[in-house]
Protein backbone atom coordinates (compact mmCIF):
# COMPACT_ATOMS: atom_id res chain seq x y z
CA UNK A 1 0.00 0.00 0.00
CA UNK A 2 2.73 2.43 0.98
CA UNK A 3 6.21 2.72 -0.46
CA UNK A 4 9.22 3.40 1.73
CA UNK A 5 10.77 5.88 -0.73
CA UNK A 6 7.55 7.79 -1.35
CA UNK A 7 6.26 7.87 2.24
CA UNK A 8 9.60 7.94 3.99
CA UNK A 9 8.66 10.29 6.84
CA UNK A 10 5.57 8.28 7.69
CA UNK A 11 7.66 5.09 7.64
CA UNK A 12 10.28 6.66 9.89
CA UNK A 13 7.67 7.82 12.38
CA UNK A 14 6.17 4.34 12.53
CA UNK A 15 9.32 2.32 13.00
CA UNK A 16 11.63 4.60 15.00
CA UNK A 17 10.26 3.87 18.51
CA UNK A 18 10.53 0.12 17.95
CA UNK A 19 13.94 0.37 16.28
CA UNK A 20 15.25 2.48 19.14
CA UNK A 21 14.05 0.04 21.81
CA UNK A 22 15.02 -3.12 19.94
CA UNK A 23 18.34 -1.65 18.85
CA UNK A 24 19.49 -0.39 22.25
CA UNK A 25 17.95 -3.02 24.50
CA UNK A 26 17.95 -6.21 22.41
CA UNK A 27 20.30 -6.22 19.41
CA UNK A 28 23.13 -4.29 21.04
CA UNK A 29 22.98 -6.41 24.24
CA UNK A 30 23.15 -9.65 22.23
CA UNK A 31 26.15 -8.47 20.19
CA UNK A 32 27.82 -6.97 23.25
CA UNK A 33 27.12 -10.16 25.19
CA UNK A 34 28.89 -12.28 22.61
CA UNK A 35 31.76 -9.79 22.68
CA UNK A 36 31.99 -9.86 26.48
CA UNK A 37 32.24 -13.65 26.42
CA UNK A 38 35.76 -13.28 25.02
CA UNK A 39 36.84 -10.89 27.77
CA UNK A 40 37.18 -10.85 31.54
CA UNK A 41 34.39 -8.31 32.09
CA UNK A 42 33.10 -7.77 35.61
CA UNK A 43 31.52 -4.70 37.19
CA UNK A 44 33.52 -5.39 40.34
CA UNK A 45 36.83 -4.57 38.68
CA UNK A 46 37.85 -1.13 37.49
CA UNK A 47 40.07 -0.62 34.49
CA UNK A 48 40.10 -1.81 30.92
CA UNK A 49 38.78 -5.14 29.67
CA UNK A 50 41.27 -7.81 28.78
CA UNK A 51 40.80 -10.25 25.98
CA UNK A 52 41.03 -13.80 27.15
CA UNK A 53 40.25 -15.61 23.91
CA UNK A 54 38.33 -18.83 24.43
CA UNK A 55 39.24 -19.15 28.10
CA UNK A 56 35.63 -18.65 29.30
CA UNK A 57 34.39 -21.26 26.87
CA UNK A 58 36.94 -23.88 27.85
CA UNK A 59 36.13 -23.16 31.50
CA UNK A 60 32.37 -23.56 31.07
CA UNK A 61 32.64 -26.59 28.81
CA UNK A 62 34.54 -28.34 31.61
CA UNK A 63 32.02 -27.23 34.26
CA UNK A 64 29.66 -29.94 35.46
CA UNK A 65 27.08 -27.45 36.71
CA UNK A 66 26.80 -25.97 33.22
CA UNK A 67 26.11 -29.40 31.73
CA UNK A 68 23.66 -30.14 34.52
CA UNK A 69 21.82 -26.87 33.74
CA UNK A 70 21.61 -27.66 30.04
CA UNK A 71 20.36 -31.15 30.83
CA UNK A 72 17.84 -29.99 33.46
CA UNK A 73 16.48 -27.27 31.18
CA UNK A 74 15.94 -29.73 28.34
CA UNK A 75 14.46 -32.32 30.71
CA UNK A 76 12.02 -29.91 32.34
CA UNK A 77 11.01 -28.04 29.17
CA UNK A 78 10.62 -31.18 27.06
CA UNK A 79 8.55 -33.15 29.57
CA UNK A 80 6.33 -30.24 30.57
CA UNK A 81 5.67 -29.27 26.95
CA UNK A 82 4.82 -32.85 26.01
CA UNK A 83 2.54 -33.33 29.02
CA UNK A 84 0.86 -29.96 28.54
CA UNK A 85 0.10 -30.52 24.87
CA UNK A 86 -1.24 -34.04 25.43
CA UNK A 87 -3.45 -33.11 28.39
CA UNK A 88 -4.45 -29.75 26.90
CA UNK A 89 -5.47 -31.35 23.61
CA UNK A 90 -7.38 -34.07 25.43
CA UNK A 91 -9.29 -31.48 27.41
CA UNK A 92 -10.04 -29.49 24.27
CA UNK A 93 -11.43 -32.67 22.67
CA UNK A 94 -13.60 -33.31 25.72
CA UNK A 95 -14.95 -29.76 25.63
CA UNK A 96 -15.51 -29.77 21.89
CA UNK A 97 -16.94 -33.23 21.26
CA UNK A 98 -17.68 -34.60 24.71
CA UNK A 99 -19.80 -32.44 26.93
CA UNK A 100 -22.82 -30.51 25.78
CA UNK A 101 -23.38 -27.99 28.54
CA UNK A 102 -21.00 -25.81 30.45
CA UNK A 103 -18.13 -26.07 27.97
CA UNK A 104 -17.81 -22.29 27.58
CA UNK A 105 -17.84 -21.69 31.32
CA UNK A 106 -15.30 -24.43 31.90
CA UNK A 107 -13.04 -23.05 29.20
CA UNK A 108 -13.10 -19.52 30.64
CA UNK A 109 -12.52 -20.86 34.13
CA UNK A 110 -9.53 -22.97 33.16
CA UNK A 111 -8.09 -20.23 30.95
CA UNK A 112 -7.84 -18.04 34.06
CA UNK A 113 -5.11 -20.36 35.37
CA UNK A 114 -2.89 -19.13 32.58
CA UNK A 115 -2.54 -15.72 34.26
CA UNK A 116 -1.77 -16.88 37.81
CA UNK A 117 1.52 -15.12 38.59
CA UNK A 118 4.58 -17.39 38.81
CA UNK A 119 5.43 -16.11 42.26
CA UNK A 120 2.00 -17.25 43.46
CA UNK A 121 2.42 -20.66 41.83
CA UNK A 122 5.76 -20.85 43.62
CA UNK A 123 4.15 -20.10 47.01
CA UNK A 124 1.25 -22.45 46.32
CA UNK A 125 3.54 -25.24 45.14
CA UNK A 126 5.63 -24.88 48.28
CA UNK A 127 2.47 -25.51 50.30
CA UNK A 128 1.02 -28.26 48.06
CA UNK A 129 4.26 -30.24 48.10
CA UNK A 130 5.06 -29.63 51.76
CA UNK A 131 6.49 -32.81 53.26
CA UNK A 132 4.34 -33.07 56.38
CA UNK A 133 1.07 -31.32 55.59
CA UNK A 134 1.07 -30.81 51.81
CA UNK A 135 -2.08 -31.81 49.97
CA UNK A 136 -0.15 -33.91 47.45
CA UNK A 137 1.35 -36.07 50.16
CA UNK A 138 -2.00 -36.37 51.95
CA UNK A 139 -3.72 -37.49 48.76
CA UNK A 140 -0.93 -39.88 47.79
CA UNK A 141 -0.92 -41.64 51.16
CA UNK A 142 -4.74 -41.63 51.25
CA UNK A 143 -4.95 -43.32 47.85
CA UNK A 144 -2.19 -45.68 48.91
CA UNK A 145 0.38 -44.68 46.30
CA UNK A 146 2.96 -44.08 49.00
CA UNK A 147 3.19 -45.22 52.58
CA UNK A 148 5.19 -42.39 54.06
CA UNK A 149 5.28 -38.75 53.11
CA UNK A 150 7.72 -37.88 50.35
CA UNK A 151 10.37 -35.19 50.63
CA UNK A 152 9.75 -34.23 47.02
CA UNK A 153 11.43 -30.84 47.20
CA UNK A 154 14.57 -32.36 48.68
CA UNK A 155 14.85 -35.20 46.22
CA UNK A 156 16.83 -34.80 42.99
CA UNK A 157 14.17 -36.27 40.72
CA UNK A 158 11.27 -35.19 42.92
CA UNK A 159 12.25 -31.52 42.81
CA UNK A 160 12.46 -31.61 39.01
CA UNK A 161 8.98 -33.09 38.85
CA UNK A 162 7.57 -30.49 41.21
CA UNK A 163 8.79 -27.85 38.74
CA UNK A 164 7.50 -29.87 35.79
CA UNK A 165 4.09 -30.05 37.51
CA UNK A 166 4.09 -26.25 37.85
CA UNK A 167 5.12 -25.63 34.24
CA UNK A 168 2.60 -28.15 32.92
CA UNK A 169 -0.23 -26.81 35.06
CA UNK A 170 0.43 -23.24 33.96
CA UNK A 171 0.51 -24.04 30.25
CA UNK A 172 -2.28 -26.61 29.85
CA UNK A 173 -4.94 -23.84 29.76
CA UNK A 174 -3.15 -21.92 27.01
CA UNK A 175 -2.71 -24.98 24.82
CA UNK A 176 -6.26 -26.14 25.56
CA UNK A 177 -7.73 -22.84 24.45
CA UNK A 178 -5.63 -22.71 21.30
CA UNK A 179 -6.53 -26.34 20.51
CA UNK A 180 -10.19 -25.56 21.07
CA UNK A 181 -10.03 -22.63 18.66
CA UNK A 182 -8.30 -24.87 16.13
CA UNK A 183 -10.90 -27.61 16.58
CA UNK A 184 -13.66 -25.14 15.85
CA UNK A 185 -12.14 -24.59 12.42
CA UNK A 186 -12.25 -28.29 11.53
CA UNK A 187 -15.07 -28.67 9.03
CA UNK A 188 -18.14 -30.42 10.41
CA UNK A 189 -19.12 -31.77 6.97
CA UNK A 190 -15.90 -33.71 6.58
CA UNK A 191 -16.29 -35.21 10.05
CA UNK A 192 -19.90 -36.16 9.41
CA UNK A 193 -19.00 -37.74 6.10
CA UNK A 194 -16.30 -39.77 7.83
CA UNK A 195 -18.76 -40.84 10.53
CA UNK A 196 -21.22 -42.02 7.89
CA UNK A 197 -18.46 -43.99 6.24
CA UNK A 198 -18.12 -45.84 9.54
CA UNK A 199 -14.94 -44.21 10.79
CA UNK A 200 -14.64 -44.60 14.56
CA UNK A 201 -13.82 -41.59 16.70
CA UNK A 202 -10.16 -42.50 17.12
CA UNK A 203 -9.70 -43.05 13.43
CA UNK A 204 -11.37 -39.71 12.69
CA UNK A 205 -9.11 -38.15 15.30
CA UNK A 206 -5.95 -39.62 13.79
CA UNK A 207 -6.71 -39.15 10.11
CA UNK A 208 -8.75 -35.94 10.01
CA UNK A 209 -8.63 -33.88 13.20
CA UNK A 210 -4.97 -34.11 14.18
CA UNK A 211 -3.59 -33.34 10.70
CA UNK A 212 -5.87 -30.28 10.52
CA UNK A 213 -4.89 -28.78 13.88
CA UNK A 214 -1.29 -29.93 13.90
CA UNK A 215 0.40 -26.78 12.61
CA UNK A 216 -1.50 -24.46 14.92
CA UNK A 217 -0.64 -26.58 17.92
CA UNK A 218 3.03 -26.78 16.91
CA UNK A 219 3.27 -22.98 16.77
CA UNK A 220 1.55 -22.63 20.14
CA UNK A 221 3.81 -25.30 21.62
CA UNK A 222 6.88 -23.57 20.24
CA UNK A 223 5.82 -20.24 21.76
CA UNK A 224 5.22 -21.94 25.06
CA UNK A 225 8.49 -23.85 25.23
CA UNK A 226 10.38 -20.69 24.34
CA UNK A 227 8.86 -19.07 27.41
CA UNK A 228 9.70 -22.12 29.52
CA UNK A 229 13.35 -21.77 28.56
CA UNK A 230 13.35 -18.32 30.17
CA UNK A 231 11.07 -19.02 33.13
CA UNK A 232 12.97 -19.19 36.38
CA UNK A 233 10.80 -17.89 39.24
CA UNK A 234 10.10 -21.41 40.50
CA UNK A 235 13.65 -22.78 40.40
CA UNK A 236 14.95 -19.47 41.80
CA UNK A 237 12.56 -19.06 44.72
CA UNK A 238 11.21 -22.54 45.47
CA UNK A 239 14.26 -24.77 45.12
CA UNK A 240 17.09 -22.24 44.60
CA UNK A 241 18.42 -24.55 41.90
CA UNK A 242 18.83 -27.40 44.38
CA UNK A 243 18.97 -29.98 45.79
CA UNK A 244 22.56 -30.27 44.52
CA UNK A 245 21.78 -28.42 41.28
CA UNK A 246 18.94 -30.79 40.37
CA UNK A 247 16.75 -27.83 39.35
CA UNK A 248 19.55 -25.55 38.17
CA UNK A 249 18.33 -24.41 34.74
CA UNK A 250 20.25 -22.39 32.13
CA UNK A 251 18.39 -19.17 32.91
CA UNK A 252 19.07 -19.43 36.63
CA UNK A 253 22.68 -20.48 36.04
CA UNK A 254 23.33 -17.49 33.77
CA UNK A 255 21.51 -15.10 36.09
CA UNK A 256 23.47 -16.26 39.13
CA UNK A 257 26.80 -15.93 37.32
CA UNK A 258 25.93 -12.41 36.25
CA UNK A 259 24.20 -10.92 39.27
CA UNK A 260 25.33 -13.01 42.23
CA UNK A 261 28.95 -13.66 41.26
CA UNK A 262 29.07 -10.47 39.14
CA UNK A 263 31.08 -12.41 36.59
CA UNK A 264 29.69 -10.74 33.46
CA UNK A 265 32.21 -12.48 31.20
CA UNK A 266 31.34 -16.01 32.26
CA UNK A 267 27.62 -15.20 32.34
CA UNK A 268 27.85 -13.83 28.79
CA UNK A 269 29.55 -17.04 27.77
CA UNK A 270 26.77 -19.10 29.32
CA UNK A 271 24.16 -16.88 27.62
CA UNK A 272 25.92 -17.19 24.28
CA UNK A 273 26.13 -20.98 24.57
CA UNK A 274 22.45 -21.01 25.53
CA UNK A 275 21.70 -19.00 22.37
CA UNK A 276 23.75 -21.42 20.27
CA UNK A 277 21.90 -24.32 21.90
CA UNK A 278 18.54 -22.74 20.96
CA UNK A 279 19.70 -22.09 17.41
CA UNK A 280 20.72 -25.73 17.15
CA UNK A 281 17.26 -26.83 18.29
CA UNK A 282 15.57 -24.42 15.87
CA UNK A 283 17.75 -25.71 13.05
CA UNK A 284 16.92 -29.33 13.92
CA UNK A 285 13.21 -28.46 14.08
CA UNK A 286 13.31 -26.73 10.70
CA UNK A 287 15.30 -29.54 9.15
CA UNK A 288 13.41 -32.54 10.48
CA UNK A 289 10.19 -31.31 12.04
CA UNK A 290 8.93 -29.09 9.25
CA UNK A 291 10.19 -31.05 6.27
CA UNK A 292 7.05 -33.15 6.25
CA UNK A 293 4.96 -30.01 5.77
CA UNK A 294 6.72 -29.04 2.59
CA UNK A 295 6.69 -32.59 1.31
CA UNK A 296 2.91 -32.79 1.51
CA UNK B 1 -19.35 -53.79 11.94
CA UNK B 2 -21.99 -51.53 13.38
CA UNK B 3 -24.58 -53.11 11.10
CA UNK B 4 -24.30 -56.41 12.95
CA UNK B 5 -24.74 -54.76 16.34
CA UNK B 6 -28.21 -54.81 17.93
CA UNK B 7 -30.01 -51.72 19.15
CA UNK B 8 -29.55 -52.50 22.84
CA UNK B 9 -25.84 -53.11 22.32
CA UNK B 10 -25.62 -49.67 20.73
CA UNK B 11 -27.43 -48.12 23.67
CA UNK B 12 -25.11 -49.77 26.18
CA UNK B 13 -22.15 -48.56 24.16
CA UNK B 14 -23.45 -45.01 24.13
CA UNK B 15 -23.97 -45.02 27.88
CA UNK B 16 -20.49 -46.39 28.54
CA UNK B 17 -19.03 -43.80 26.19
CA UNK B 18 -20.87 -41.01 27.92
CA UNK B 19 -19.81 -42.26 31.34
CA UNK B 20 -16.19 -42.44 30.24
CA UNK B 21 -16.34 -38.92 28.81
CA UNK B 22 -17.84 -37.44 31.96
CA UNK B 23 -15.46 -39.28 34.29
CA UNK B 24 -12.49 -38.11 32.27
CA UNK B 25 -13.80 -34.55 32.15
CA UNK B 26 -14.39 -34.39 35.88
CA UNK B 27 -11.02 -36.00 36.65
CA UNK B 28 -8.95 -33.77 34.36
CA UNK B 29 -10.69 -30.49 35.07
CA UNK B 30 -10.89 -31.31 38.75
CA UNK B 31 -7.17 -31.95 38.90
CA UNK B 32 -6.45 -28.70 37.10
CA UNK B 33 -8.71 -26.60 39.30
CA UNK B 34 -7.83 -28.31 42.59
CA UNK B 35 -4.67 -26.23 43.26
CA UNK B 36 -6.66 -23.00 42.87
CA UNK B 37 -9.34 -24.34 45.18
CA UNK B 38 -6.73 -25.35 47.72
CA UNK B 39 -5.09 -21.93 47.50
CA UNK B 40 -8.34 -20.13 48.27
CA UNK B 41 -9.54 -22.57 50.94
CA UNK B 42 -6.24 -22.47 52.82
CA UNK B 43 -6.30 -18.68 52.83
CA UNK B 44 -9.58 -18.75 54.79
CA UNK B 45 -8.41 -21.20 57.48
CA UNK B 46 -6.81 -20.30 60.77
CA UNK B 47 -3.20 -21.53 60.91
CA UNK B 48 -3.85 -24.39 63.34
CA UNK B 49 -6.49 -25.87 61.02
CA UNK B 50 -4.19 -26.31 58.04
CA UNK B 51 -1.92 -28.75 59.87
CA UNK B 52 -4.60 -31.35 60.63
CA UNK B 53 -4.65 -34.85 59.16
CA UNK B 54 -6.74 -35.62 57.14
CA UNK B 55 -6.92 -32.15 55.57
CA UNK B 56 -10.17 -30.15 55.81
CA UNK B 57 -11.65 -29.74 52.35
CA UNK B 58 -13.92 -27.01 53.66
CA UNK B 59 -12.74 -24.56 56.35
CA UNK B 60 -14.30 -25.52 59.68
CA UNK B 61 -13.41 -22.22 61.29
CA UNK B 62 -13.80 -19.72 58.47
CA UNK B 63 -11.65 -16.61 59.01
CA UNK B 64 -10.58 -13.38 57.29
CA UNK B 65 -7.66 -13.04 59.67
CA UNK B 66 -5.06 -13.97 57.03
CA UNK B 67 -6.25 -11.19 54.75
CA UNK B 68 -6.31 -8.61 57.52
CA UNK B 69 -2.69 -9.56 58.25
CA UNK B 70 -1.73 -8.34 54.75
CA UNK B 71 -2.21 -4.66 55.55
CA UNK B 72 1.58 -4.26 55.59
CA UNK B 73 2.43 -0.86 53.98
CA UNK B 74 5.38 -2.49 52.20
CA UNK B 75 3.02 -4.84 50.40
CA UNK B 76 0.88 -1.92 49.27
CA UNK B 77 4.04 -0.25 47.97
CA UNK B 78 5.06 -3.38 46.03
CA UNK B 79 1.58 -3.50 44.54
CA UNK B 80 1.75 0.10 43.40
CA UNK B 81 5.23 -0.49 41.94
CA UNK B 82 4.12 -3.58 40.05
CA UNK B 83 1.12 -1.70 38.72
CA UNK B 84 3.21 1.27 37.55
CA UNK B 85 5.77 -0.94 35.82
CA UNK B 86 3.29 -3.38 34.26
CA UNK B 87 0.86 -0.74 32.96
CA UNK B 88 3.66 1.42 31.57
CA UNK B 89 5.40 -1.41 29.77
CA UNK B 90 2.10 -2.81 28.44
CA UNK B 91 1.20 0.60 26.99
CA UNK B 92 4.69 1.39 25.69
CA UNK B 93 5.25 -2.01 24.14
CA UNK B 94 1.82 -2.11 22.50
CA UNK B 95 2.17 1.46 21.21
CA UNK B 96 5.62 0.98 19.68
CA UNK B 97 4.66 -2.51 18.56
CA UNK B 98 1.47 -1.42 16.81
CA UNK B 99 3.23 1.37 14.87
CA UNK B 100 6.01 -0.96 13.78
CA UNK B 101 3.51 -3.72 12.95
CA UNK B 102 1.56 -1.35 10.74
CA UNK B 103 4.72 -0.45 8.85
CA UNK B 104 5.66 -4.10 8.40
CA UNK B 105 2.19 -4.98 7.19
CA UNK B 106 1.44 -2.06 4.86
CA UNK B 107 4.80 -1.03 3.44
CA UNK B 108 6.38 -2.89 0.59
CA UNK B 109 9.88 -4.12 1.17
CA UNK B 110 11.89 -7.25 0.75
CA UNK B 111 12.69 -9.82 3.46
CA UNK B 112 9.48 -9.11 5.36
CA UNK B 113 9.30 -12.71 6.55
CA UNK B 114 12.89 -12.61 7.72
CA UNK B 115 12.05 -9.56 9.81
CA UNK B 116 9.06 -11.30 11.37
CA UNK B 117 11.23 -14.33 12.02
CA UNK B 118 13.70 -12.07 13.78
CA UNK B 119 11.01 -10.84 16.16
CA UNK B 120 9.92 -14.41 16.78
CA UNK B 121 13.51 -15.39 17.53
CA UNK B 122 14.00 -12.34 19.76
CA UNK B 123 11.43 -13.78 22.17
CA UNK B 124 13.87 -16.63 22.78
CA UNK B 125 16.93 -14.44 23.42
CA UNK B 126 18.22 -15.21 26.93
CA UNK B 127 16.95 -12.40 29.16
CA UNK B 128 19.86 -12.67 31.64
CA UNK B 129 22.26 -12.21 28.70
CA UNK B 130 20.38 -9.06 27.61
CA UNK B 131 20.31 -7.81 31.19
CA UNK B 132 24.10 -7.78 31.47
CA UNK B 133 24.37 -5.03 28.87
CA UNK B 134 21.13 -3.34 29.96
CA UNK B 135 22.64 -3.06 33.41
CA UNK B 136 25.67 -1.24 32.01
CA UNK B 137 23.50 1.01 29.84
CA UNK B 138 21.20 1.94 32.70
CA UNK B 139 24.21 2.56 34.95
CA UNK B 140 25.64 5.03 32.41
CA UNK B 141 22.30 6.78 31.97
CA UNK B 142 21.75 6.97 35.73
CA UNK B 143 18.58 4.90 35.45
CA UNK B 144 19.53 2.14 37.87
CA UNK B 145 17.30 2.08 40.94
CA UNK B 146 14.44 3.90 39.16
CA UNK B 147 11.14 2.73 37.71
CA UNK B 148 12.51 3.64 34.27
CA UNK B 149 14.99 0.75 34.33
CA UNK B 150 12.22 -1.77 35.06
CA UNK B 151 9.82 -0.23 32.53
CA UNK B 152 12.42 -0.06 29.74
CA UNK B 153 13.59 -3.61 30.47
CA UNK B 154 10.11 -5.15 30.40
CA UNK B 155 9.08 -3.06 27.39
CA UNK B 156 12.07 -4.36 25.46
CA UNK B 157 11.39 -8.00 26.31
CA UNK B 158 7.70 -7.54 25.51
CA UNK B 159 8.10 -5.68 22.23
CA UNK B 160 8.94 -8.63 19.94
CA UNK B 161 5.72 -10.34 20.95
CA UNK B 162 3.68 -7.16 20.45
CA UNK B 163 5.10 -6.62 16.97
CA UNK B 164 4.61 -10.24 15.97
CA UNK B 165 1.07 -10.51 17.31
CA UNK B 166 -0.20 -7.19 15.93
CA UNK B 167 1.46 -7.67 12.54
CA UNK B 168 -0.32 -10.98 12.09
CA UNK B 169 -3.54 -9.31 13.19
CA UNK B 170 -3.25 -6.40 10.74
CA UNK B 171 -2.28 -8.77 7.93
CA UNK B 172 -5.74 -10.33 8.16
CA UNK B 173 -7.53 -7.02 7.62
CA UNK B 174 -8.17 -6.12 3.97
CA UNK B 175 -6.57 -2.86 2.85
CA UNK B 176 -9.65 -1.60 0.95
CA UNK B 177 -10.93 0.72 3.64
CA UNK B 178 -7.57 2.35 4.19
CA UNK B 179 -7.06 2.84 0.44
CA UNK B 180 -10.51 4.36 0.11
CA UNK B 181 -9.78 6.80 2.95
CA UNK B 182 -6.44 7.73 1.36
CA UNK B 183 -8.17 8.38 -1.97
CA UNK B 184 -10.62 10.62 -0.14
CA UNK B 185 -7.65 12.73 0.82
CA UNK B 186 -7.07 11.66 4.42
CA UNK B 187 -3.46 11.76 5.61
CA UNK B 188 -1.74 8.45 6.47
CA UNK B 189 -1.79 9.40 10.17
CA UNK B 190 -5.51 10.10 10.09
CA UNK B 191 -6.11 6.78 8.34
CA UNK B 192 -4.06 4.99 10.97
CA UNK B 193 -5.90 6.57 13.88
CA UNK B 194 -9.46 6.67 12.57
CA UNK B 195 -9.62 3.65 10.26
CA UNK B 196 -7.03 1.13 11.38
CA UNK B 197 -7.00 1.60 15.13
CA UNK B 198 -10.68 0.74 15.70
CA UNK B 199 -10.28 -2.43 13.64
CA UNK B 200 -7.25 -3.82 15.46
CA UNK B 201 -8.51 -3.35 19.01
CA UNK B 202 -8.53 -7.09 19.86
CA UNK B 203 -4.94 -7.35 18.65
CA UNK B 204 -3.94 -4.39 20.80
CA UNK B 205 -5.78 -5.83 23.79
CA UNK B 206 -4.06 -9.20 23.37
CA UNK B 207 -0.66 -7.53 23.13
CA UNK B 208 -1.27 -5.27 26.14
CA UNK B 209 -2.51 -8.13 28.31
CA UNK B 210 0.39 -10.37 27.26
CA UNK B 211 2.97 -7.75 28.15
CA UNK B 212 1.14 -6.78 31.36
CA UNK B 213 1.17 -10.40 32.53
CA UNK B 214 4.83 -10.89 31.63
CA UNK B 215 5.77 -7.72 33.49
CA UNK B 216 3.63 -8.66 36.47
CA UNK B 217 5.64 -11.91 36.55
CA UNK B 218 9.03 -10.35 35.93
CA UNK B 219 11.36 -11.12 38.83
CA UNK B 220 15.06 -10.92 37.96
CA UNK B 221 15.02 -7.31 36.76
CA UNK B 222 13.15 -6.44 39.93
CA UNK B 223 15.89 -8.14 41.94
CA UNK B 224 18.80 -6.46 40.17
CA UNK B 225 17.88 -3.16 38.49
CA UNK B 226 16.55 -1.60 41.68
CA UNK B 227 18.12 -1.78 45.12
CA UNK B 228 15.82 0.43 47.18
CA UNK B 229 13.20 -1.73 48.92
CA UNK B 230 10.51 0.88 48.21
CA UNK B 231 10.99 0.41 44.45
CA UNK B 232 10.62 -3.38 44.42
CA UNK B 233 7.89 -5.03 42.41
CA UNK B 234 5.73 -7.80 43.87
CA UNK B 235 7.76 -10.90 42.85
CA UNK B 236 11.06 -9.35 43.93
CA UNK B 237 9.54 -7.82 47.05
CA UNK B 238 7.88 -11.04 48.15
CA UNK B 239 11.06 -13.00 47.58
CA UNK B 240 13.39 -10.59 49.36
CA UNK B 241 11.09 -9.34 52.11
CA UNK B 242 8.26 -11.69 52.97
CA UNK B 243 9.95 -15.01 52.28
CA UNK B 244 12.82 -13.88 54.47
CA UNK B 245 10.37 -13.32 57.31
CA UNK B 246 8.36 -16.45 56.53
CA UNK B 247 7.93 -18.82 59.45
CA UNK B 248 5.72 -21.57 58.14
CA UNK B 249 2.50 -19.53 58.19
CA UNK B 250 1.11 -21.03 55.01
CA UNK B 251 -2.40 -19.67 55.44
CA UNK B 252 -1.11 -16.08 55.43
CA UNK B 253 1.12 -16.94 52.47
CA UNK B 254 -1.90 -18.23 50.56
CA UNK B 255 -3.87 -15.07 51.37
CA UNK B 256 -0.93 -13.08 50.00
CA UNK B 257 -0.89 -15.24 46.86
CA UNK B 258 -4.62 -14.70 46.37
CA UNK B 259 -4.20 -10.93 46.66
CA UNK B 260 -1.33 -10.90 44.15
CA UNK B 261 -3.33 -13.04 41.71
CA UNK B 262 -6.57 -11.09 42.03
CA UNK B 263 -5.70 -8.02 39.88
CA UNK B 264 -4.54 -10.09 36.89
CA UNK B 265 -7.47 -12.45 37.39
CA UNK B 266 -10.02 -9.66 37.23
CA UNK B 267 -8.28 -7.91 34.37
CA UNK B 268 -8.12 -11.13 32.41
CA UNK B 269 -11.71 -12.13 33.18
CA UNK B 270 -12.86 -8.82 31.74
CA UNK B 271 -10.74 -9.05 28.59
CA UNK B 272 -10.59 -12.79 27.90
CA UNK B 273 -12.77 -12.56 24.81
CA UNK B 274 -10.76 -9.82 23.16
CA UNK B 275 -7.49 -11.52 24.09
CA UNK B 276 -8.68 -14.80 22.63
CA UNK B 277 -9.68 -13.08 19.41
CA UNK B 278 -6.38 -11.23 19.17
CA UNK B 279 -4.40 -14.32 20.04
CA UNK B 280 -6.08 -16.72 17.67
CA UNK B 281 -5.78 -14.22 14.83
CA UNK B 282 -2.18 -13.50 15.76
CA UNK B 283 -0.80 -16.81 16.89
CA UNK B 284 -2.84 -19.14 14.72
CA UNK B 285 -2.04 -17.57 11.41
Amino acid sequence: MYQIKRDFLFFLALVSPAILIVGVLIIYPVINGVYLSFTDASPLRRGALNFVGLENYTFLLEDNVFYASAFNTSYIVFISSALAIIIGFMMALLLHFGIKRGATVLRSLVFQIWVVPWICITLLWGWLFDTDYGLVNSLFTWVGLTETNMDLLFDQTGAKWVIIAGFTWRSIPFLMVIALAALQSVSKEVLEAATLDGARFFSRLWHIIIPMVRNVLLVALLLDSVRFFQEMTMPLVLTQGGPSNATMVLSLFTYKLAFENWDFALASTAGTLWLVFLMLIAWLLLKFGMKKEYGK
Amino acid sequence: MSRTRTASQNDARAIINKLAIYTLTVALFGMLLLPIYWLVVTSFKPLEDIFVVPPQFWPKNFTFKNYLAQSDPRLVQFFVNSLIVSVSSAVASTFAGALCAYAISRFQFRNKNALLLFFLAAMAFPVPLLMITMYGTFLKLGLLDTYAALILGTTATGLPLSVWLITNFINQIPVDMEEAALLDGASPFKVLIHVVLPMIRPGLAASAIFVFITSWNEIIMGLTFVSSPELRTLPAGITLTFLGEFEGDWSEMMALAVLVTLPVFVLFALTQKAVLKGMTAGALK
